[in-house]
Formats: structure tokens, C-alpha cells, sequence
């Protein structure tokens, strides 16, 4: 039997990137908020500069529980799906905000209506086949104030592209109109960044900055970036990075309103017959407790919010939590993100060192940017470059068809080239389809006896379509830095497991056609939040964590503007 | 040993507020006498002698030693590849030491003798045809040698390969620094190599 613990205002499932800031907003409002979390608190002594340690191993990024919980995969419904090799989630007070490369974007305006503003501009055929796509219930304007909350409350470096309607080509001329300047600088420049912009503009394009959650400069007490080369599935050994651990969860836990429970795997969210959620069951260290609370926010990563509520099935909720319309797996998108193309250059790049996000991007080729007339797909890719290569990765070269892939020819060919390839990171403007969604795996258990989250994702046309056509664009970019071979080996079978997988339980304004309203409440469960990925109605050309966060800020805005009505 | 150099990451890495003039202080203070790390082979090894033989040919193949340094038997990765097999690839170790025994037994069956046994050039005649897919059941368990191959001469030493970081001198890898300032970020200057911080190796260590 489960022990009944003491009610409390909110019990949120899950306290990584999403969470980890919704928490702010609800104790400095002086709600009491109990935290689940399947992990614990990392510390800087966790993280070391070592590739096996974080990439080949992957000791930073995955907790033990998440090992037993990766989901299963196939590409069409008659296969028995497989599991993964390696889970995507992360078991850790912050969570994947602990390991992530931190490019921490806006989406794009069109984004929030690619359903509307295609038909607008090239009639309805356009919307591509099998597309569930729907513009969001909100609009870029309407989330622009949370993402600047987020960009101080965390900390961004980056520089406006459109400030307020004035656009500056040092900054993403193609962005939204942002309300003020980031409150750093970009990641510092190199001579590989510079390269790389002035070769992006020789070819006509408007390249500028990654945007990062990582300090350029000293910041609130924390170091700036040191500038190491171990970020990448690493966690930060200076706290140089924002993650949540070192930003709004501690800011929160001074209000005295946050109890982090660390350890606490969680079983099902229950509900009484109205539908109401009434709080938790979770094991920790083999003992079974209930946290009732009169809010419940659901926050963990996309396949594990959409399992959790497919098992907690009640006598409202015969077929999952707030699934009565069958939603609940549906619209699920997994992100379009290659590394296709891939350049030699005649000189050592030296880009062993720094930041991931000290990047440079080119945006014209993403979203909307380009008239798409003709050319068989909506949408496109950014295109982004990158320092912080490792050693184990350098090696794994491609040898442009100069030598063979081992014996003393390619040892010279290593010796030379390693430090001198590169690829670029196309990131697709992703749809959701109807051939695409999660379920629970009939067969693949987790150490508790419960299903696993599987994924079914079919074929798709217009993704790779797009992807293509950026990735010519990368060509030329490489072409006009100096690049000596490029090649561009074509990805058609797009994501499995996604590191950026979003949707499922997607937002919108109908029970019928979504999961959550735009403030992320379940239409069938009044007090039943649902931060993260998995609420996202479609996916930009870009890392999607900002705008989890942005959502995030403001279901819990929500939360403090209506305690009565939603906790009553 | 790994602990030494595990201690001293967590001094450096422990202090909240690190401006790089501080990391620089502390880099200047490390002894370089510090301790190498461990290379001891593993207490239980996951090949008995006759399979570490065909595995040593095998990688001797991959990364052979030649006029730009020693090859990946020299380096260590045999050690390396055993450790994995022995711990944390311990579920793959059946598959792995399958793959030694059916390489050969195509050996055995194309050139007459056990690979081991053969000369380096027909080692490579032996490689070469699994490389290009005349023995399928092969394919599999040669890319994965190849990719243990690299973890072991291009991965931290303190897992037993990469030893006298030869592995990065041969990429011209500088190794691992806690904080990077602009010149280490230069084109024009490109970094020599640093091993002492993290390593505990002097400078010009493996030199």
C-alpha cells in the first residue's frame, strides 16, 4: 500500500529544462510546489572532459531509470518495433538542460501558423500529404514576452537580428521582432567563426551567432564559459551553462516553496471520477507514496509524458489520462536533424576547442524565408557550424574516397585532415502525420512491469525534400569557404529516437484535435498541466528547448493568475 | 592512479566562480610529475591468449605502425577493447569473440592458415575482402572492431589505449584543457599539445 503524504498546492512530474523554470514563477507567487524527480542533483566534480566518458558512454546524459525506459521504434505498423540503443531522456535535477548543447532559439513566427500562412501563400495543395499540421492557438506575439523572461531569467548570449522592427545584420535578420537586445553578447569569436560568416556572405547569405544559454560574460555570481570543448553531452564543470540546476531551480528553492524529492520514479497520476487529477504515485528506494495536490503539472520528456499518461488509466480515463478523444501519442513529430553534408578543408580548422553553441547559422533556407513556388515542399532547414570537435568523432572521418578507412594510407590521411573537416547541422521545420505517432509497446517492459513508450514514424516527403534543397545551400557555403571535397550523403529515413522529439500531447483550441488549451491544460483534466516537448504543434528549423521554456513560464503565469478556478 | 587525476578535475572543477586568470594559476601550480595513468591490463581479461592474438593482428591491420608512430597494438587499444568487453560491453562479449573465431575461420578457408598466422599483406587481402563485402557475416563485426579501434587510440588514456598519447599526436589533438582563451581558439597558431593539467603528462610527454 501506498503512503498518503501531506497535500500540497502543486506536484510536478519531472524537474529538468521545462519545469525547472515554471517552478520560479509559482513559489515567488508562494505556492507550495513538491517536485518529482527520477535523478538527483548533479555537481560540476560529475562532469570531466573526457569523450568516452560523456559521448561514447554517455555517463553525463542518461540516469539509470531512463536505461529501462527507451522507447521501442519501427517504420510502419506492421513491424514488431525494436528498442533504441541508447535513451534520449535524462534523470537529473535540470535534466537534459544539464547536457544540452544549450542553442537556445526562438522559433520562427511562422512556425506558430505554417497551416495558415502556406495556404495564404500557395493554396491548400500545398499543405503537405498526410499532414495533421494546425497552426498553434497562440502566436508568436503572444509568446514573445516569455521568451524575453526566459532569455534574463536564465541567461542568453546572442544578438538581435530585429529589435523591435529595426533589423541589424550582425543579429538573424529573419527572426521575429524581439522587445530588447539579449542580455549578453554572443559566445566569443574565432577565426573559424569568422571564416565561416564571411564565406556565408560571399555566397549571399545572412549568417550571425548561435544563440546560447551559456555565459559570455560573468553572471548573476557564475562563471563565464571556459571555453573547453566538453559541452556536448556534457554537463558544465565551471556552471557556465544556464541549466535549470544553476539558474531558476535554486533561485526557486530560496523562496522556502519548492521540496525537490530526488530518486522518486514515478507510476501513474491519478484522478477521481470527475476527471480531476489528484496527484502522484511514485516508488522511491522500493517504498510507494502518494502525493495528492490540487495541481498536477506533468513535465518529463516527450515519450515519457505521453507514457505516463497512456498507463494511468482510471474509471474517467478508461483509455489513458485525458485521452477520451484519443489524442493522447498523436501529432508526435520527431525533429528532422541531419548532418548530411560534410566538407575537407586545406587548412587545420581548430575547432577542438569551445562551445557547441559558439556556432555560426545561416537562416535563409529555413522556415518561410525563401519563395518555396514550385518547389515541392514547405518549410526548410537552418544551417548551423560549429566548434567542439572530439577526438573519437575527428577520427571517425569520411575519407572523401582518397583512401580506404583503415591501414597506414588512412593513418596519413587522419594525420593530415582530422582538424581540417567539418559538417554542418541542417535542422528541419518539422510536420506532424498522420503516419507518425506514439503508443505503448505491446511487449518491451521497464523494471516496474509497465510498457515502454513506442514510436511508429512512416515515410515522409516533405522533410527530406527540404533537406535537401538546404543541404545544396550548405554545399555552396562550403564551396565559398575553401572547402577542398564536400559531399552530401542524403538522410531519407529521418529521426528514430529524437533528442528533439516533440508533440503528443499537442496544444490546441479542440478536444477533438488536440490535448492541451493554449495554456497547456488538458481539455479533459482541468487541473492537469503539461509542460514540455510533447505539447508543441509543430517543430522549427531549430533546438527547441527555449521555446519549451517560454511555453512553460506561462502555464505556470497562468497557474498564479487563476489559483482559484484551477485548483478549486 | 585514477583517482589522482579524478581529485584533481574535481578541485579545479569545484569552485563556483572561476575567472580564467585563476584556472591559469592553477594550471601554472599542477605538478608534472603527477602520476601517469593506469595501463595495467585488466585483472580478468574477456579473450583468452589465442583470441587477443587474432584481435592484436586485426588492429595492428587497422592502425598499423609505420613511419608517423606506433600502431594501435602499441598504443594499447588491445587493452582498451578487452576492458570494454570484460565491463561495460560485457553483454556484447559472445558476439565479439564469435567474430574472432568465424575471422578465422574465413581466414582458414580463403588463405589456408589461422589469421594470426599470416603476413601482413595478407592480412590486408583478408581485410580488404570483408571490406568489400565478400564475407556478409563479417561486415557487422569488422565496423565494430574498426570503431573500438578508435575509441581505444583516440580516447582518454585512462582507459588503457591512447598510450603515450600517440593517438592524439597523430591527429594533432592538443588534449583536454579546463579553460580555453582565445589564442587556443586560433587558425593561425594552431594549439600545441597540452597534457599536463588533466593527464598528469609534461608537456612534451610521448615526445
Amino acid at each position: 500500500m501506498a503512503t498518503n503524504l501531506k497535500p500540497v498546492d502543486v506536484v510536478v512530474v519531472g524537474l529538468g529544462a521545462a519545469a525547472g523554470v515554471a517552478v520560479l514563477p509559482l513559489t515567488r507567487a508562494g505556492i507550495k510546489v513538491t517536485a518529482l524527480e527520477a535523478g538527483s542533483w548533479m555537481q560540476p566534480s560529475d562532469f570531466k572532459a573526457d569523450e568516452i566518458h560523456n559521448n561514447v558512454r554517455r555517463r553525463v546524459t542518461t540516469g539509470t531509470k531512463v536505461w529501462d525506459e527507451i522507447p521501442t521504434f519501427r517504420t510502419n505498423p506492421d513491424q514488431r518495433a525494436r528498442q533504441g540503443a541508447a535513451p534520449t531522456m535524462m534523470n537529473a535535477v535540470g535534466g537534459t538542460s544539464i547536457h544540452y548543447y544549450a542553442n537556445s532559439w526562438r522559433f520562427h513566427p511562422w512556425d506558430f501558423k505554417v497551416r495558415s500562412e502556406t495556404v495564404r501563400r500557395y493554396g491548400a495543395s500545398a499543405i503537405p500529404k498526410g499532414s495533421t499540421v494546425e497552426d498553434w492557438p497562440l502566436t508568436y506575439d503572444d509568446l514573445e514576452p516569455f521568451y524575453d523572461t526566459i532569455e534574463y531569467e536564465i541567461g542568453v548570449s546572442g544578438k538581435a537580428g530585429n529589435l523591435a522592427g529595426k533589423i541589424d545584420p550582425k543579429g538573424n535578420v529573419f527572426e521575429g521582432a524581439r522587445r530588447r537586445e539579449y542580455p549578453m553578447p554572443p559566445l566569443r569569436d574565432t577565426d573559424f567563426t569568422e571564416m565561416m560568416q564571411a564565406a556565408a556572405r560571399k555566397a549571399g547569405f545572412n549568417p550571425h551567432r548561435s544563440p546560447a544559454a551559456i555565459n559570455s560574460q560573468p553572471r548573476n555570481g557564475r562563471s563565464v564559459c571556459a571555453y573547453h570543448g566538453y559541452c556536448d553531452t556534457g554537463g558544465c564543470h565551471v556552471k557556465a551553462k544556464n541549466s535549470t540546476a544553476v539558474t531558476t531551480i535554486p533561485a526557486a528553492q530560496k523562496t522556502g516553496n519548492l521540496t525537490i524529492v530526488e530518486r522518486a520514479h514515478v507510476k501513474r497520476i491519478l484522478t477521481d471520477d470527475n476527471g480531476k487529477a489528484t496527484g502522484a504515485l511514485y516508488v522511491r528506494d522500493g517504498q510507494e507514496f502518494f502525493q495528492p495536490a490540487k495541481v498536477v503539472l506533468l513535465a518529463s520528456y516527450t515519450y515519457e509524458n505521453v507514457r505516463m499518461m497512456l498507463l494511468s488509466k482510471s474509471k474517467a480515463f478508461p483509455n489513458g489520462l485525458a485521452n477520451n478523444h484519443g489524442q493522447v501519442g498523436k501529432h508526435y513529430i520527431g525533429h528532422w536533424a541531419n548532418r548530411e553534408v560534410t566538407g575537407l578543408f586545406p587548412v587545420d580548422l581548430n575547432i577542438w576547442y569551445g562551445a557547441n553553441a559558439q556556432g555560426v547559422v545561416v537562416n535563409n533556407w529555413a522556415e518561410d524565408n525563401f519563395d518555396h513556388a514550385g518547389l515541392g515542399f514547405i518549410g526548410g532547414a537552418s544551417l548551423t557550424v560549429n566548434h567542439e570537435v572530439h577526438p573519437i568523432a575527428a577520427s571517425a572521418m569520411p575519407t572523401f574516397g582518397r583512401v580506404p578507412q583503415w591501414g597506414s594510407k588512412w593513418k596519413k590521411f587522419v594525420n593530415e585532415n582530422a582538424g581540417r573537416w567539418l559538417g554542418v547541422y541542417a535542422q528541419c521545420n518539422s510536420l506532424p502525420y498522420e503516419n507518425t505517432w506514439l503508443d505503448l509497446d505491446p511487449e518491451v517492459k521497464d523494471k516496474l512491469g509497465d510498457p515502454v513508450c513506442r514510436i511508429t514514424s512512416g515515410p515522409k516527403v516533405n522533410e527530406p525534400r527540404a533537406s535537401a534543397y538546404a543541404a545544396k545551400k550548405a554545399e555552396e557555403w562550403f564551396r565559398a569557404a575553401g572547402a577542398i571535397e564536400v559531399i552530401t550523403v542524403p538522410n531519407i529515413e529521418g529521426p528514430s529516437l529524437s533528442t528533439h522529439a516533440t508533440g503528443g500531447t499537442r496544444m490546441g483550441l479542440k478536444a477533438e484535435s488536440s490535448v492541451v488549451d493554449p495554456y497547456g491544460f488538458a481539455h479533459e483534466s482541468p487541473n492537469l498541466g503539461i509542460l514540455g516537448g510533447s505539447t508543441l504543434v509543430t517543430h522549427g528549423a531549430r533546438n527547441p528547448t527555449l521555446t519549451i521554456q517560454a511555453l512553460s513560464w506561462r502555464t505556470a503565469e497562468h497557474v498564479v493568475k487563476n489559483w482559484k478556478s484551477i485548483s478549486g | 592512479m585514477k583517482e589522482a587525476s579524478i581529485t584533481r578535475r574535481t578541485v579545479l572543477a569545484g569552485a563556483t566562480l572561476i575567472p580564467l586568470t585563476a584556472i591559469r594559476r592553477a594550471e601554472a601550480q599542477q605538478p608534472a610529475t603527477a602520476p601517469a595513468p593506469a595501463m595495467n591490463a585488466a585483472m580478468n581479461p574477456a579473450m583468452n591468449m589465442d583470441q587477443r592474438k587474432i584481435l592484436d593482428a586485426f588492429i595492428d591491420r587497422i592502425i598499423p605502425k609505420d613511419e608517423l608512430g606506433p600502431g594501435a597494438v602499441e598504443c594499447g587499444v588491445g587493452d582498451y577493447i578487452d576492458r570494454c568487453l570484460a565491463d561495460y560491453l560485457v553483454a556484447e562479449k559472445p558476439l565479439f569473440l564469435d567474430g574472432l573465431a568465424n575471422l578465422d575461420l574465413f581466414s582458414l578457408r580463403t588463405q589456408g592458415i589461422a589469421f594470426a598466422s599470416l603476413t601482413a599483406d595478407k592480412q590486408d587481402a583478408v581485410l580488404t575482402a570483408i571490406d568489400n563485402n565478400q564475407a556478409p557475416n563479417l561486415r557487422g563485426f569488422f565496423n565494430r572492431v574498426r570503431r573500438l579501434t578508435l575509441e581505444g587510440m583516440f580516447g582518454d588514456p585512462v582507459y588503457g589505449g591512447n598510450k603515450n598519447f600517440a593517438g592524439w599526436d597523430l591527429i594533432r589533438y592538443p588534449g583536454a584543457k579546463l579553460a580555453v582563451g582565445p589564442e587556443d581558439q586560433s587558425m593561425k597558431t594552431p594549439p600545441k599539445p597540452f597534457r599536463k593539467e588533466l593527464y598528469g603528462a609534461g608537456e612534451n610527454h610521448g615526445h
